[in-house]
């Protein structure tokens, strides 16, 4: 068995044992993904909505219908936050904490490279952001489905968001991983990576108009963790992990 | 699993450092321009005061860190070369004081190093260690002497031919150090260790070569018994009236120093002794005990560093 996959399946069972990072992991996207957009989804259908008239509005947002805003814009944005948070919140368990207790060391004395133990902690934390989060996204699309709110196509570039949301927060975290050496580093600093990104997809969402807006958010969200990435790759060491 | 281990021709050398320096990213040189080798087979003590770049030199073996200059080899392998891998695998390290998992079990543990290592007998090892009745406790709920057991366990589970140890007692109470240590001679016996100590008993007693480590520099490196030979033989006095004593000594040339309810002296037992001792009685000094004294390891610690 290769390192990294003996590395990732002992990661994915302490993840499976941690109370926090299970609770957070689950009941947050849960939350953003289907508690919190089905009624709204509901009330779409029940009630007849317009748009202001007579107010100057973003391309994204003047050519839309109220259904297509809630599919394109606002449900969206709710997949964005639970696709970047459940990764880096449970970063925050797997790889920070490790880090504060200490416990690195005896991984570090087997013979392992410390890339492979990193590349096993994100691929874990990657695992349990889609394991958590696609189930719940294929309850609202499911319902979006039935009362003929959206598109199969519409809900395919939905899951590509979250797709991409996952990868940019894992690439995030990565970053997390060796700036902070604690909980409330690790806390502050997911807030400061975080919260432009959120800045960014409301930005795009809001601009750019049609379903292409989803391409062109799921394109950003991945070129923004890819940066994240090389930048930790090419100005952070690995020893970072262990001072 | 047995803690005993299989022998092999000494011809290689299993840890060499060659030129090695290390700067964090914080400035410090913990590191400087250090070399020395090993060979297979020995085991060397490496001592030196705190900061002296002991623990920085482990983690560059353990391919943990980078050398900012010169290269680290382990088993003639560089952290950076294809057969490192190989080379980490046939050896063990004990880290300084881990922290330990609240999730994960000893049996869990060893089963993963069994896995990264490719081979070695999870039971056998608990039996071996005494952890047979703590397998299945989480490493947090261990007590500190099973912990320290539990790290030397995953450390020689695969058998492996080197051992770098950093400073594998510190911290325990004096009945776990007595066990860890007696296990620490039983495992080291016939491998290549690298023994990294503050207990300067404790690397006499476990070690045959001494690198002496100062402000990142390589003060000594030689076996211990050569040091030992270098060293200025003294003899030990005691007599009833120490001060007079201490002054008739003084009065001969010698400066001697405290030793418990005696005092030593520079000299050779066999060659200055018996005309000491005539000369003391003599004076009248109630001279009870005359002997010599072999220079221990932290005598010669001691003045190596303070050298």
């Amino acid at each position: 068995m290769s390192p990294v996959r003996a590395l990732l399946r002992r990661e994915l069972r302490q993840l499976g044992r941690s109370r926090g990072a299970l609770l957070s992991s689950i009941g947050f996207p849960a939350l953003m993904l289907v508690v919190i957009p089905i009624p709204q989804l509901l009330g779409i259908r029940a009630t007849a909505q317009r748009m202001p008239e007579g107010v100057p509005l973003p391309p994204g947002l003047a050519s839309s219908r109220p259904e297509d805003l809630f599919v394109l814009l606002l449900y969206p944005l709710f997949v964005t936050i639970a696709g970047l948070m459940v990764p880096s919140i449970a970063a925050t368990y797997a790889v920070v904490s490790e880090r504060e207790r200490r416990t690195l060391e005896l991984l570090i004395a087997l013979p392992v490279r410390l890339a492979d133990i990193l590349r096993a902690k994100l691929l874990a934390l990657l695992l349990l952001g889609a394991t958590t989060t696609f189930p719940l996204l294929a309850i609202t699309t499911t319902a979006m489905l039935i009362v003929g709110l959206a598109t199969p196509f519409q809900v395919a570039l939905l899951f590509g968001v979250l797709a991409a949301a996952l990868t940019a927060a894992t690439c995030l975290a990565f970053v997390l991983t060796l700036l902070a050496r604690d909980f409330r580093t690790a806390n502050n600093l997911n807030g400061v990576l975080v919260l432009p990104m959120l800045v960014m997809t409301f930005a795009v969402l809001s601009l750019v108009p049609g379903d292409a807006r989803l391409v062109v958010h799921a394109v950003v969200l991945l070129a923004l963790g890819g940066a994240a990435l090389l930048a930790g790759l090419r100005w952070i060491s690995f020893e970072r992990y262990l001072e | 699993m047995s803690v005993a281990c299989a022998t092999f021709a000494p011809t290689v050398d299993a840890i060499w450092a060659n030129g090695v320096s290390k700067r964090y990213r914080t400035g410090t040189l913990a590191l400087d321009g250090v070399s020395f080798a090993i060979p297979e087979g020995t085991r060397a003590c490496l001592l030196g005061p705190n900061g002296a770049g002991k623990s920085t030199l482990i983690r560059l073996l353990e391919g943990a860190l980078r050398p900012t200059a010169g290269e680290v080899f382990l088993l003639g392998e560089r952290a950076d070369d294809p057969g490192y891998t190989a080379a980490r695998r046939r050896t063990g390290i004990v880290p300084q004081g881990p922290g330990m998992y609240r999730d994960v079990t000893a049996r869990e543990h060893l089963e993963l190093a069994r896995t990264l290592y490719g081979r070695g007998d999870v039971d056998a090892t608990l039996d071996a260690f005494g952890l047979r009745e703590h397998a299945d406790k989480v490493l947090e709920a261990l007590s500190g002497g099973f912990r320290r057991r539990l790290v030397l366990a995953t450390a020689l589970l695969a058998e492996p031919d080197v051992l770098l140890l950093d400073e594998p007692t510190v911290g325990l109470d004096p009945v776990a150090q007595h066990d860890v240590r007696a296990l620490l001679r039983t495992a080291m016996a016939g491998r290549t260790a690298l023994l990294c100590t503050h207990d300067l008993r404790e690397a006499e007693e476990l070690s045959e070569d001494v690198v002496i480590l100062r402000g990142g520099r390589v003060l000594v490196h030689e076996p211990l018994a050569t040091l030992r030979a270098r060293a200025r033989p003294r003899i030990r006095l005691a007599a009833a009236d120490g001060e007079r004593l201490a002054g008739a000594l003084r009065a001969r040339g010698l400066e001697p120093a405290a030793d418990g309810d005696g005092l030593l002296v520079p000299g050779d037992a066999q060659r200055d002794a018996p005309a000491l001792l005539r000369a003391l009685l003599a004076g009248g000094v109630d001279v009870y005990e005359c002997r010599p004294v072999a220079p221990t390891l932290e005598q010669l610690f001691l003045e190596a560093v303070r050298a």
